[in-house]
């Protein structure tokens, strides 16, 4: 490598027509391209018409694939960051929960009950990197400590407060809400009733919905996560504050050297993770109008895989948002995807397993043609 | 990146055959079932071996879907994509109506036929123009329990419950309770999945209450380990013991009599059926004018040959 | 070359104690603009307490530091940062999986105004960034090339030229040539010498009599957090710096035997 600044003007030109080819190759979102770009052949080829691709089954990976892109734009900046958060999963079951122990239980205005689980969730992300800041232990040690913390209360408080543990009715006292279509609502019902009408999308064919589309809207949850990955792109690659996560998690002593506020990065970075998993929670609960004690489970590690299939390095300090909703959609696709091509649905781990190590392998490779390690 | 691609082509290579033999191709007609239970619960074997003998045996396409944690709210994208890849049927169970109403709503106006199976009841069935209802009422099930244990004397008891996120468990041990007429209080106990969590908490739980006259379980899942515990701590044979649905190590207790009677709801026909139902309903416009209850059945120590044979496959 | 300006940073009789551990025993040294000033030292000599106190890091025990002439208490390392006393760590402060611009800029990054949004201005940093490292001979393929591509010298290079262009007046180089060969370590006293040769203060640390003699205008040796005296460019053999530095005569006898090559 070094040889590229002794060297004279002649031998530069042959370095830098390999260094072409290389610089595309060190993008962190490569691996999540080729893959979107495989898989949907992929399914194209075997799935094309078994529904995968009507309105309804697009709709159906669309938004699976948006509630992996919601957790995985947090999990992605706190992984560059150089931190994990296992408490994400725990953290949308206790987020809807809250919601619905103010909301229904306490009879609190939708709205509010709304802001106050923002704060309360954003306040416990605060907590978790702070603990990780002040011990200095491995952030996954006392994510994993909330796992279970979260987990508990979400089991222990409805069953004290309600006696079960799925609290209900949340659709009824959300109704006519300012702040609830925000998470739970549908935009542009009008064009999908248009394509209905104009026999571009199947409508139901009985019932009280005949004659309206299968699909009668995008939902809210597509626009949090197309939102949050503009948002999580801007702030990580045209900011200085982009910067200063590279830099907390590529080496945090140097970067403190420098004058970065390594400590401050840290902990926003579990508070926006934190804040990623209360937008998943809230888009669930106004959809389904009711918060289970069960929500969530694993949903942290399904967060990591994306951001991994992404192209971030689980050591820190290098990926990409974009890289990571990629990861998100090539999850959400094969998950869903595997169904409408007919393989057994138990192989999805299988798939799952061969997608996840294929990409830690490629990041792997990358790394060492960015660090120059043989 | 070659790598990767190579990873994937793989990968595809793998599936088709694989794709090939595990969907049975047949008259056209396709059934998915669609569960709320998590992969780790055994229970549901016999639903899978239901259904793929109905396949079998009516010449039709099923499948068996359920979501790995028993996350229900991914249970819900389940059935919205078991609607979009258009079957003839879907046969859901319905554990949390706020949830799966709509999606299973929306099939059914989308021209899926549906059959409700297991966890629902007969209103919510009528109520979301489902074809039927095949099951056992599970509060009922478990008020039919605590009034026969009544009989029996008891007047306390322990619920294992395996299974506490999902209602209709807590609505066994409620029933059971209600049947007893005593109040459940904190007699019904969170074991999570874990064998050895289940055995050590029931052991935990009876040495601090060692009066306990009666064990509650609700399925293989917390019954095997209990049965374990009682071993252990001296109390099999003593203590009254009960439990929701069958398997192997239930069947043997039952027979050497430490387990006083099992409650069959019989799952295998809430599988078999709905797919039986359906095909003929789709092919000759015949259905059943009512719902079917496939439980509650107590199974004693009388008559356990038939059982015994297919426990865990069939029963 | 020295005497007729006013030292940049003077530090009188710094004694800096760690509980009951004595790291320096009153030392005093003082450093001019636009010299090399090296500070040797056995491992454990106390030269790392040394330029953490000058930097701010540590607080000195017993002792004042004058900077510019006034007296200074810094709180932290970001007090000498801002007044201009820049430090490249042994251990660097470069971080090799981001690029060589986005590191130049690491806590200092440019920005623009895009309507409400301030952005970091990449275009800006990317053309310091090439312009300063080729001030420095060395010639990037990219400003996005990442740091890990780099040669360990041309890192130094890169954290020098970072420490110079926000305004160092006092540099301090912490072992910048122990883990370099040797043609890596003539490129990083080339731009000391370009460093020093804008006026700024050099500080650097070595245990390498060579590399000292190299460079350095002025020489002094720190052995169990003392002082053995500052020397002159001229007035000093590397034989002399060589015993100041093992405080006896053990080594003179071991050089012996070994020929003079340590």
């Amino acid at each position: 490598m070094s040889e590229a600044a002794q060297s004279t003007p002649v031998a530069d030109e042959r370095i830098k027509e390999i260094s072409a080819l290389r610089k595309a190759l060190i993008r962190p979102e490569l691996g999540g391209i080729v893959g979107t770009i495989a898989v949907f052949t992929f399914f194209l080829l075997f799935a094309f018409d078994s529904g995968m691709f009507s309105a309804q089954g697009a709709m159906n990976w669309s938004v699976v694939s948006a509630q992996f892109m919601i957790i995985a734009v947090g999990a992605c900046l706190l992984m560059i960051a150089g931190e994990f958060d296992l408490s994400v999963g725990s953290m949308i079951g206790f987020a809807g929960m809250m919601i619905a122990i103010f909301a229904v239980t306490l009879g609190w205005p939708v709205w509010m009950a709304i802001i106050v689980t923002f704060v309360l969730c954003t306040a416990i992300g605060a907590v978790n990197g702070f603990i990780v800041i002040r011990t200095g232990l491995p952030s996954f040690i006392v994510t994993l400590a909330f796992l279970f913390i979260l987990r508990g209360f979400t089991i222990f408080l409805p069953q004290v407060i309600e006696r079960k543990t799925i609290i209900g009715g949340i659709k009824d006292v959300a109704e006519g809400d300012w702040l609830a279509p925000i998470f739970g609502g549908k935009i542009l019902g009008g064009l999908f009733q248009w394509m209905g009408d104009a026999g571009l999308i199947a409508t139901f064919t009985r019932g009280s919905r005949q004659g309206q589309p299968v699909v009668d809207g995008i939902p809210m949850l597509i626009i949090w996560a197309i939102v949050l990955i503009i948002f999580g792109h801007i702030l990580l690659t045209k900011t200085k504050f982009g910067n200063w996560i590279f830099a907390a998690g590529g080496d945090a002593e140097a970067a403190r050297n420098s004058g970065v506020p390594v400590n401050k990065v840290k902990v926003l970075m579990f508070m926006f993770t934190a804040f990623c998993a209360t937008v998943f929670a809230v888009c669930q609960v106004m959809e389904f109008g009711s918060a289970g004690a069960d929500r969530g489970l694993l949903k942290e590690f399904e967060a990591i895989i994306a951001v991994v299939i992404g192209g971030a390095l689980l050591t820190g300090g290098y990926g990409s948002v974009l890289g990571a909703a990629l990861g998100a959609l090539i999850f959400g696709v094969v998950q869903q995807g595997l169904f409408f091509a007919g393989v057994e649905s138990s192989l999805f781990r299988v798939f799952l397993g061969i997608i996840l190590l294929g990409a830690v392998i490629l990041n792997t490779y990358i790394r060492r043609i960015i660090t120059g390690e043989r | 990146m070659i790598s990767f691609v190579k990873t994937l082509a793989m990968a595809s290579v793998a599936a088709v055959p694989m794709a090939a033999a595990t969907t049975a191709v047949a008259e056209g007609e396709k059934y998915i079932l669609v569960s709320h239970a998590p992969d780790s619960d055994s229970w549901w074997n016999t639903i899978k071996n239901g259904i793929a003998l109905a396949g079998e045996q009516m010449n039709v396409e099923v499948e068996y879907r359920n979501p790995p944690t028993g996350d229900l709210a991914d249970m819900a994208r389940i059935i919205e994509q078991a609607a979009a890849s258009g079957p003839n049927g879907i046969i859901t169970t319905l554990a949390d109506p706020d949830i799966l109403s709509g999606p299973i709503q929306s099939a059914i106006d989308s021209g899926v036929d549906v059959i409700i199976m297991n966890t629902g009841s007969p209103d919510i069935a009528r109520e979301l123009g489902a074809l039927m209802y095949v099951g056992q009422p599970e509060y009922d099930a478990g008020y039919a329990a605590g009034l026969r244990a009544k009989g029996d004397g008891i007047g306390s008891f322990l619920c294992v419950n395996h299974y506490i996120v999902q209602p209709s468990s807590s609505e066994r041990c409620q029933g059971f309770a209600d049947g007893l007429g005593i109040d459940l209080g904190t007699q019904m106990i969170d074991a999570g999945q874990d064998p050895s969590e289940i055995k050590n908490r029931v052991l935990a739980y009876l040495s601090a209450n060692p009066d306990t006259d009666a064990v509650l379980t609700l399925g293989p899942v917390s019954a095997d380990p209990t049965l374990l515990a009682l071993e252990e701590n001296g109390m099999a044979g003593d203590i009254y013991f009960g439990t929701f649905d069958l398997g192997g190590e239930i069947v043997k207790g039952i027979k050497d009599g430490t387990i006083e009677w099992g409650i069959d709801q019989q799952p295998f026909l809430q599988a078999y059926l709905p797919v039986v139902v359906m095909t003929n309903y789709h092919r000759y416009g015949v259905l059943p004018g009512n719902n079917i209850n496939s439980g509650p059945g107590f199974v004693t120590a009388d008559g356990l040959t038939k059982i015994e044979e297919f426990a865990g496959e069939y029963r | 070359m020295s005497s007729d300006k006013t030292p940049i940073i003077k530090m009188q009789n710094i004694e800096k104690h760690f509980g009951s551990v004595i790291a320096l025993a009153g030392v005093s040294v003082d450093v001019f603009p636009g010299e090399c000033h090296c500070l040797l030292g056995d491992n454990g000599a106390g030269k790392s307490t040394f330029i953490k106190t000058m930097s701010g890091v540590h607080k000195p025990t017993h002792g004042e530091i004058l900077f510019e002439g006034k007296e200074m208490h810094f709180a932290d390392p970001r007090d000498a940062i801002s007044a201009g006393i820049a430090t490249v760590h042994q251990h660097l402060a470069m971080i090799p999986l981001m690029s060589v611009s986005r590191n130049f800029f690491m806590g200092n990054e440019p920005v623009k105004s895009v309507g409400p949004l301030k952005l970091f201005d990449h275009d800006h940093a990317n053309t310091v960034t090439m312009d300063e490292m080729r001030k420095m001979g060395i010639n990037l393929r990219g400003p996005d090339q990442a740091v890990g591509t780099l040669s360990g010298g041309e890192r130094q290079t890169v954290a020098i030229a970072r420490a110079v262009y926000f305004g160092a007046k006092v540099l301090i180089l912490d072992e910048p040539t122990s883990a370099l060969g040797v043609r890596q370590t003539a490129n990083v006293l080339a731009t000391i010498d370009k460093v020093r040769k804008q006026g700024i203060a050099v500080v650097f640390i070595t245990h390498n009599v060579r590399h000292a003699m190299a460079v350095g205008d002025r020489f002094t040796v720190l052995n169990r957090g003392k002082t053995l005296g500052t020397a002159q460019r001229g007035e000093i053999t590397p034989e002399e710096l060589q015993d100041l530095m093992a405080g006896g005569q053990e080594l003179v006898q071991l050089e012996g035997s070994l020929g003079g090559t340590v």
